[in-house]
């Protein structure tokens, strides 16, 4: 474990006054704040170092100690010990938890994220009586992300996830897209002074494992076709998600003409049984390697004029 | 619009320890949206964190209303852009 300079955290001096400290605060609390800071983790936690830098430092009690043995923390027992007899004599009435100017966040941050610095030199979780006003928060809302296959999603899944510690069984509907967020409610960290449980937000990063492309609903494959079924028209088999399908190819049909398989395409998310579309495009190949037979064909299909 | 999703407004005055003047500037700033149902007032639960967000700031770092207001839009923008940018990303992908 170690030592923390709350002093540097503060960006301050050891002479720094009361008023200082307040200022420098709130300067470094207004840029960090998690509010203003969304999903911004290093924010978050360089805002709570801030915090508790000013809990600390805005007492005068805890200063005192931090200033006394702060790099000696490991002897900050002797202080306690002189603090017990102080407090028998009567000659003290103060203690580390009892309020002193700092006004505590109890906003949409988990409480319990002192350093173990702290822990160890001011004992347990000495905060100054939460937050003054005494308002009822809800929890911190966790936000965790998921990844999972697109022909994971093609029908409802279900998943476990583990957040904080805690397993979480999900029913995943089909079609939930790339990028998209499910609030979970309730499943977020513990309300603050009564305040009811954050919720849970999870993010879906969906990989394609596929050969199909996917926009919304609708799906799209490219298919090969030889040049003489693209002239002749003939009948394919093309891939969809869930199996194979025959195509009819018209005649005459050129390099690039898009077909489309209605209800072939992705799950509509939470729309049951309807679906999106799947668009195949034909890419007519044009023959490389040819034999001298089907050069002399293709020579008197020339001389026709095609 | 279910009325379960409701909150009136004295509630969330009373659960959060505010005044009821606190609840209604923010309406004014165009932060909250506040229904009126035969003549009792009432927050949509899905503002409530937004709300709970401007409290925070309000009370924390003491900003005034007009601050809570620069910054609710500034966030709503940084929101969209978020979002146009996982937009522009997911289509990205799709011509790798």
């Amino acid at each position: 474990m170690d030592f923390i300079d709350y002093y540097k955290l503060l960006e301050l001096d050891k002479s720094a006054s009361k008023e200082d400290i307040k200022k420098a605060y709130r300067r470094l609390a207004r840029k960090y704040h998690p509010d203003l800071n969304p999903s911004d983790k290093e924010a978050q936690a360089r805002f709570q170092q801030i915090n508790e830098a000013n809990e600390v430092l805005s007492d005068p009690e805890k200063r005192k100690k931090y200033d006394e043995y702060g790099k000696d923390w490991q002897h900050a027992d002797q202080f306690e010990e002189a603090r017990k007899q102080q407090a028998a004599s009567g000659g003290y009435a103060g203690g580390f938890g009892g309020g002193g100017q700092s006004r505590s966040y109890s906003g949409n941050f988990d409480e319990d994220t002192f350093s173990d610095f702290f822990e160890q030199m001011f004992g347990g979780r000495a905060r100054a009586g939460g937050s003054q006003r005494g308002a009822h928060f809800k929890g911190q809302d966790f936000n965790a992300e998921l990844q999972l296959r697109l022909s994971q999603v093609y029908k409802d899944e279900k998943h476990t996830i583990t957040v904080n510690g805690k397993n979480i069984r999900l029913s995943i509907p089909a079609g939930v897209e790339n990028g998209q967020t499910i609030k979970i409610k309730g499943h977020g960290g513990p309300g603050v002074q009564g305040g009811p449980k954050g919720d849970l937000y999870i993010t879906f990063n969906i990989l394609n494992d596929t050969a199909f492309r996917r926009e919304k609903e609708n799906l799209y494959a490219t298919e090969e076709i030889s040049l003489s079924t693209a002239v002749l028209g003939g009948e394919i088999q093309v891939n969809t998600f869930n199996g194979k399908v025959k195509l009819k190819v018209k005649p005459g049909t050129q390099n690039d003409t898009k077909v489309k398989l209605k209800g072939k395409g992705f799950p509509k998310y939470k729309k049951e049984n309807q679906f999106g579309d799947l668009y195949i495009t034909y890419k007519v190949k044009i023959p490389e390697h040819l034999s001298e037979k089907q050069k002399e064909l293709f020579q008197e299909l020339k001389k026709t004029g095609i | 619009m279910r009325k379960e999703d409701l909150i009136p407004a004295e509630e969330i005055c009373v659960r959060y320890k505010v005044g009821r003047q606190f609840v209604s500037s923010l309406y004014e700033s165009g932060i909250i949206e506040i229904i009126t149902i035969e003549e009792t007032e009432y927050v949509h639960c899905d503002h409530l964190a937004n709300f709970e967000k401007m409290m925070r700031l309000h009370h924390d770092l003491e900003i005034n209303l007009e601050g809570l207001e620069a910054i609710n839009h500034l966030l709503q923008q940084i929101k969209q852009l978020q979002k146009d940018n996982r937009r522009l990303k997911n289509r990205l992908g799709l011509y790798e």
